[in-house]
């Protein structure tokens, strides 16, 4: 049974044996070391738990992504006293900083491979996510909008149908359309139809051409109208040398009383107050004619208000 | 019934196989020089030739699996799967099978042999006890040829797995370990670990126990082998059955 015979012993047989042994259990434990290591048991982590209505697809080791990027694990899937499941997920802290106090996490599934958990944070000025924080995660299933989507097409495809079939607007448009190019044997009335046609079309380019007339009709008008210079605008201007006028004639008034009760009370000198009745005369005159000319100006400006009246107090 | 008889002998063979390694009169220094040179035998030389057979199936493998993966645009599995598939299923049964076919079919004839021309009796005779003597020494040798095999080229297989994904680029470690920490969980590296150790005890032990089964009648030996190496087959397909069921279905 002593096998030496057939193959050869080496001398540092002790050294090989002990070699191989201690590069396995050295590969071995590195690999256990390798697999901690990538499973983040030396990383500092902290903790998110999304809330969702339905937590189907999602399987513990899952990555949260952002911007295309892993940045968390799933860590464990449990389903809450409110009936709604809850996936924990460990964050490095190093990668945390994605995570802010106003982003909103997404669970997707889509036909092909697994549901897919995905953050977005809108601005990341805001203040972060605090450890074990609590969000509610919105779904979107491309599974659950694929009977939707049918149910659309379907009728879509009613529509077509109805429209192409036998008794179809477009068969019924065709057959006219066959009736009438039947009726049309000859080439003289083939002619009639193109210069029918080609009438109709000098007549709408008419048509067109006075519509673009009319809109620069309207345009001036509303420059006329609205326009700085324009016709309320001058309105507005007589309008305030009316008030100026009024003020003025007010004053000119005020001035009659006095003068008047100066002329009951002085009646002795006749000539001055003579003199002041003349001159005051002549200003209530100027200022009466002012008024009229003002009146007549609004008149003229403002065509609409032919009962302009002005009250004198 | 008579394979029934068989399976309970190997049965008892294990169990008497355990209480004979933990006692502590097995380890002298005959033993130990036994065991070095069963190990040399089925671990040490067989090492390269064993590692570069891997690698190239592994390479060939994972080729096929990444690039078809990419052309359906499911890359991001492709990596999963390789591991799934190379490293935790098809190697480590591969290298339980080929120590079966090297190693074991040699202790099973050596045992048979050595049945058969009575040397085990002239052991017991001489109040030597074979366990001690003989069958420690291999069981551990083949075991332990099991176990380096599997864990250097499983090492080997990942390197590869990496290079076939990522080329020589360092940037895709990041999604490497990703991968690796999604495949090889707790749980994972568990149930991986028990599997290796149930293909060393079973390449170990079935062989030895088989070839007890030999008579002083020369013609016992080949149907002693050949059962032996059957069951041996048997047990490894069951085990990887057992293995695969509880972790997938």
């Amino acid at each position: 049974m002593e096998r030496e015979g057939f193959t050869r012993v080496p001398k540092n047989l002790q050294f090989r044996v002990g070699l191989l042994l201690g590069l396995t259990i050295m590969v071995a434990a590195a690999f256990l070391i390798y697999a901690l290591y990538a499973r983040g048991v030396f990383e500092a982590t902290q903790r998110l738990t999304l809330v969702s209505d339905n937590a189907e697809g999602v399987s513990i080791g899952m990555d949260l992504t952002f911007s295309g990027f892993p940045i968390g694990r799933v860590q464990r899937i449990s389903l809450g006293e409110d009936g709604r499941a809850r996936i924990d997920i460990d964050i490095p802290r190093k990668d945390a900083r994605w995570l802010r106090n106003s982003s909103i996490f997404t669970l997707e599934r889509g036909i092909v491979g697994g549901a897919r958990i995905r953050a977005f944070t809108a601005s990341l000025q805001d203040d972060p996510l605090p450890d074990g924080a609590e969000r509610v995660v919105l779904r979107g299933d491309t599974q659950e909008e694929i009977p939707r989507m049918v149910a659309t097409l379907r009728s879509v495809l009613e529509n077509v149908e109805q429209v192409t079939g036998a008794s179809g607007s477009l068969q019924t448009s065709l057959d006219n359309l066959r009736a009438l190019t039947e009726r049309l044997g000859s080439k003289e009335d083939a002619q009639k139809v193109v210069t029918a046609i080609d009438r109709a079309n000098a007549l709408l380019a008419s048509l067109g051409g006075v519509s673009r007339r009319l809109d620069g009709v309207v345009a001036k008008t509303d420059q006329r109208m609205f326009g700085a210079g324009g016709v309320v605008d001058g309105t507005q201007r007589a309008v305030e040398q009316a008030n100026a006028i009024l003020g003025e004639l007010r004053e000119s008034l005020k001035r009659v009383d006095r003068i008047l009760a100066d002329a009951q009370a002085v009646s002795g000198n006749a000539k001055a107050a003579t003199q002041d009745l003349a001159q005051l005369r002549a200003e209530v005159d100027a200022s009466l004619r002012k008024v009229s000319g003002l009146i007549d100006e609004i008149n003229r400006k403002w065509p609409f208000q032919r009962d302009s009246e002005i009250r004198l107090p | 019934m008579s394979w029934v008889r068989a399976w309970g002998r190997a049965l008892l063979f294990a169990f008497t196989a355990a209480a004979a390694a933990l006692s502590f009169s097995t380890y002298t220094a005959r033993t130990r020089s036994l065991a070095m040179k069963q190990v040399y035998f089925a671990a040490w030389q067989v090492l390269p030739g064993f590692t570069l057979f891997a690698a190239v199936l592994s390479w060939v493998v994972i080729q096929i699996t990444v690039s078809l993966a990419r052309e359906y645009n499911l890359a991001q599995f492709a990596l999963e799967l390789a591991f799934r598939v190379v490293v935790l299923e098809l190697v480590p049964l591969l290298t339980a099978l080929y120590v079966a076919l090297r190693s074991g079919a040699a202790i099973v004839t050596e045992v048979a042999v050595m049945a058969s021309n009575g040397e085990l009796d002239e052991l017991r005779s001489a109040d030597i006890d074979p366990y001690e003597r003989e069958f420690v020494p291999r069981i551990a040798a083949a075991a332990m040829s099991v176990f380096t095999l599997t864990v250097v080229s499983c090492f080997v297989v990942m390197l590869i797995a990496y290079l076939v994904m990522y080329g020589a680029s360092p940037w895709g470690f990041n999604e490497y370990s990703r991968t690796v920490a999604l495949v090889f969980g707790p749980g994972d590296l568990g149930g991986f670990l028990l599997k290796c150790v149930a293909f060393g005890v079973v390449v170990a032990v079935i062989p030895i126990s088989a070839g007890l089964d030999a008579t002083r009648d020369p013609r016992s030996v080949p149907v002693a082998v050949m059962g032996g190496m059957v069951r041996l087959f048997v047990a490894l397909a069951l085990i990887e059955l057992v293995y695969l069921a509880v972790k997938y279905v």
